[in-house]
């Protein structure tokens, strides 16, 4: 059984290891290649930094509102419930009263979180 | 409903954080959530009292083994919610006065505090890594709870990094249990380990998977002691400790230096004992006493030494709670010796009760000499204090004696407890370099004592007054009521704790049978 479980490690896990050492080969060849093949004629216009193709305007490093920190935080929370919901629903049967309660429980939680985000202002985009 | 009275301590703060979520959102204006938030921390303490006094409901597989609650975490559940209404407390008057006073602050506090007590309680993996979150979010909020503030954002960031990445390695070493036993809980983790030696006769095969089980294990039990040394503060883990505690508003530093350190201390113990604590059959991993001892008296030199130069009090009070965490990592070296370890066990119990209250009480001295504005952080902002207040200079010096270690204060007991179980576990060297360390740790506490009774302020100085608060009163005499009747009944309060962990050592798993013929 120990023979076995070793063997079947190493062949499970040996194509990603495969994976790795030729994705690896491929990008340092190409690399590599590029730098040594490849015509060299910098020019100025050539040298700035570019946005999508045109010039870049302002600084590199801008600050993001904590708005949208909190936006994505609520979408996280709220993405994690459907996320218990949807196993719960299929096993609504087989838990049972419990399985009610505790998802009512966690789910007054939930809303007692949102009721605070929501009397907090967390939901206001314009303040 | 067996469930929700074996779960009510942890349960009465988790509820009660929601409600004062719900009062904080729909109240007018923000403050006097103090007194809320402390009496749910002393019923919290009550019912687990209550529960001691009423036996412990044998019957706990409502808790599949997620949760150990029996005496020994209804004693540190009582430790943890007595700091955190004392917190609360200071927390009112401190906010309050320094124009902080968001509702915010009340239902992290209790959050926390649920967290501690779960932590405390895990006799599973998973639930350490839960109750340890849970505990640290709070308090890395309340940490940087002083937004206009540079050194409060630093000192939450950095506490927030640092202990993200001790947590991450908490779960790897938790990852690596599990993939060599198959099992979370510490029961069934130690008793996959204990028999690793049986099957190895068996065949070669069975033989190597025991040596990379022991290693892995080993592995694993460094990843557990890194990540709890950083939590606990211990030298060489705590570089976070004297910015994030300097940096945070001080009630905060009250919550962290003293509830989060028993709550960590607490599940420390627990997960050490539970799953290598038998010296017989965890292997080379049976040799942590001895690696944590190093760490032991490099955690009280370091932090005595650097807590002799400090000129701020704040951080002075830091580097003193890395030297206390030095002390209670005696006990914990000394708790799996056969026959002597219960007692050594009892000792960290009650060193973690004496140093809550001596350590909640110096730090709201400190809170209540400094009003707004006027912050009293400097042994110099203390100059002729005591002189000028008589009633908050004694308040101050009675604290910092028990923190010292004089006898009539709870501190002599604690330390002499945790020195005498390393003596008997026979650490003669290590309890002579904790003696020498206590000894110089006298210079700096009562240097502040020198400074507050017998020096004059520097002529133009702003003089250090109290602040009026009645809930910093409040707090400072529960504190005090604590340090003076522990110190007064020290053998009482030692039975308790002893009894605390006598049902501990029964509970927990073939840890006396298995190993008791192979003690030195």
């Amino acid at each position: 059984m120990n023979d076995a479980s070793q063997l079947s490690l190493t062949q499970s896990y040996g194509p990603i290891f495969m994976i790795v050492a030729f994705s690896l080969f491929i990008a340092v060849t190409m690399f590599t290649l590029a730098s040594l093949l490849g015509p060299k004629n910098p020019t100025p216009e050539k040298a700035i930094p570019y946005e999508c193709g045109s010039e870049s305007t302002g600084a590199a490093h801008v600050k993001q509102s904590v708005k949208f920190y909190l936006t994505a935080i609520l979408f996280v929370v709220f993405d994690i419930e459907a996320i218990f919901l949807y196993p719960w629903a299929v096993l609504f049967q087989r838990l049972g009263v419990t399985g009610l309660v505790e998802m009512l429980v966690f789910l007054t939680v939930l809303t007692a979180a949102l009721v605070y985000c929501w009397k907090k202002g967390a939901l206001e985009w314009q303040t | 409903m067996n469930l929700v009275l074996l779960l009510s301590p942890i349960l009465i703060p988790t509820v009660g954080a929601l409600v004062l979520m719900m009062l904080d959102a729909f109240q007018k204006e923000d403050g006097g959530l103090a007194m809320p938030t402390a009496l749910l921390h002393f019923t919290a303490a009550a019912m687990a009292l209550a529960l001691w006094q009423r036996g412990v409901p044998s019957d706990t597989s409502a808790l599949h083994g997620f949760l150990a609650i029996d005496k020994t975490s209804l004693f540190l559940d009582a430790t943890i919610a007595l700091g955190g209404g004392i917190a609360s407390l200071l927390a009112g008057g401190y906010l309050a006065e320094h124009k902080l006073d968001r509702g915010e602050y009340y239902p992290l506090i209790a959050f926390s505090t649920a967290g501690a007590m779960l932590l405390v309680s895990a006799s599973d993996m998973l639930m350490l890594f839960l109750g340890l979150e849970t505990m640290s979010l709070g308090v890395y909020a309340m940490t940087g709870f002083r937004r206009g503030s540079p050194r409060s954002a630093e000192a939450s960031l950095k506490y927030f990094l640092l202990g993200s990445f001790a947590a991450a390695l908490m779960l790897f070493g938790s990852a690596l249990l599990y993939a060599v036993t198959g099992h979370t809980d510490y029961a069934g983790i130690a008793e996959v380990l204990h028999a690793a030696p049986a099957n190895a006769a068996a065949d070669a095969a069975a033989a190597i998977q025991v040596v990379t089980r022991s290693r892995i294990s080993i592995l694993a039990m460094l990843l557990i002691v890194i990540a709890m040394a950083f939590k606990v503060g211990a030298v060489p883990f705590h570089m976070w400790t004297p910015d994030a505690y300097e940096g945070a508003p001080t009630s905060t530093m009250a919550y962290m230096s003293s509830v989060v350190k028993a709550a960590a201390f607490g599940a420390f113990a627990r997960v050490m004992l539970a799953v290598y604590g038998d010296a017989a059959s965890a292997g080379s991993a049976a040799g942590w006493p001895a690696m944590l001892a190093w760490v032991a008296v490099a955690t009280m030199t370091v932090g005595n030494l650097v807590a002799l130069t400090q000129t701020s009090v704040k951080r002075m009070l830091a580097y003193s709670s890395i030297a206390h965490a030095g002390y209670v990592l005696l006990g914990v070296i000394a708790a799996p010796r056969e026959g002597t370890g219960t007692t050594a066990y009892a000792s960290v119990l009650f060193y973690l009760l004496a140093y809550t209250v001596s350590n909640m009480g110096a730090v709201g001295a400190l809170i209540l000499a400094g009003r707004r504005g006027a912050e009293s952080v400097s042994y110099d902002d203390l100059a002729g204090y005591a002189r000028r207040h008589p009633a908050a200079g004694f308040a101050m010096t009675l604290f910092l004696l028990s923190l010292t270690g004089v006898p009539p204060t709870v501190g002599f007991f604690a330390k002499f407890y945790v020195i005498r179980a390393t003596l008997d576990a026979g650490y003669t060297a290590l309890a002579l370099i904790a003696v020498v360390n206590s000894a110089v740790s006298a210079y700096y506490y009562l240097g502040v004592l020198v400074k507050m009774y017998m020096r004059d302020p520097a002529p133009g100085a702003a003089l250090a007054s109290p602040m009026r608060s009645g809930y910093v009163t409040v707090a400072i005499l529960t504190a005090a009521v604590f340090v003076v009747w522990m110190g007064v009944m020290p053998e009482r309060w030692l039975d308790l704790a002893r009894e605390a962990v006598g049902a501990a050592t029964a509970a927990a798993p073939s840890a006396a049978t298995a190993g008791g013929n192979a003690a030195p």
